[in-house]
């Protein structure tokens, strides 16, 4: 009954500010609205990956040379992605573009190798078994990163999807 | 005195458990960031600090994990988790600072549990 007035396409859902205000701004940076969850879910991926590549690879890298490494570059990954969704500048959203790209290819490659060689990995990885170790996080972050940052592409071209529709 | 009581991991965790379901209420219902959920935030706070002070006070009597490093590092960690949440969410005017704090809630849940791996004295 006190039903407000939904927006019309539910696919609208993801931003509420249905405000009365005159030409929808695109969201003024990556860094607020969902950008600002996506933000803190990298930043606590940078940071312990980063924590735990660390201090595996000071303390017995012999163990699991490959894991520990790859490791650290899914770290370096986390942290290049969280900044640069944190700065949100256009080159920023470029650079956001690629590390996202990084790691879901990441994730896709490591995820196959730890499952077809399982010795290579005696210790696991952020990105091993598709980071199953993780509640699969890792492998639907940078699916919503790159559709997050999907809104400055398509906001970047208004004129070309006017034109295809009109 | 033979471990650390198990009564305040589990606590953390169902502390950290509610507070996401909760926070996560406030996204869904499109609700902003309120006192309510910064309270529940210093709430979960305190209790890591006491986690923590209970696992120095064990390393000071001379208890030792296997891996030493990961304990300091989640040592610092842990307490810092609640606070980056209440800044970053509050920076945000939406129904996405909640969400911010729903993830350290379930954050203060997960490191419960692999503390417990790292150290198994310390009880989940």
């Amino acid at each position: 009954m006190p039903e407000p007035m939904a927006s019309p396409e539910p696919a609208a859902a993801l931003e509420p500010a249905a405000s009365p205000e005159p030409a929808a701004p695109p969201p003024g940076s990556t860094r607020t609205g969902p950008g600002r969850l996506l933000i803190a879910v990298y930043g606590l991926f940078a940071l312990s990956a980063s924590a735990r590549a660390g201090v595996q690879i000071a303390t017995k890298f012999g163990h699991a040379p490959v894991a520990y490494v790859l490791s650290a570059i899914a770290a370096m990954v986390y942290i290049v992605a969280t900044v640069a969704l944190a700065v949100g500048s256009p080159s920023a959203r470029r650079i956001a573009v690629l590390s996202c790209s990084v790691e879901f290819a990441g994730v896709l490659a490591v995820g196959t190798w730890s499952l077809v060689s399982p010795a290579t990995f005696p210790d696991a990885t952020v990105w091993s078994g598709y980071g199953s170790g993780y509640g699969f996080v890792p492998l639907v972050l940078p699916v919503f990163g790159l559709l997050w940052l999907r809104r400055w592409t398509d906001a970047a071209r208004p004129g070309a999807r006017s034109r295809r529709t009109g | 005195m033979s471990s650390v009581n198990g009564a305040v991991p589990t606590t953390i965790i169902v502390a950290g458990l509610v507070l996401a379901g909760y926070a996560l209420l406030m996204t869904a219902l499109n609700r902003r960031m309120g006192t309510s959920l910064l309270v529940a935030l210093g709430v979960l706070e305190i209790l890591l600090l006491v986690l923590a002070g209970m696992i120095v006070a064990r390393l000071a009597s001379g208890g030792r994990p296997a891996e030493l490093p990961t304990l300091i590092g989640y040592l610092i960690a842990m307490p810092l988790v609640p606070v980056a949440a209440g800044f970053w969410g509050a920076l945000e005017r939406s129904r996405w600072g909640p969400a911010v704090i729903a993830v350290a809630g379930l954050a203060a849940a997960v490191l419960m549990v692999r503390l417990h791996e790292i150290w198994p004295v310390i009880h989940a």
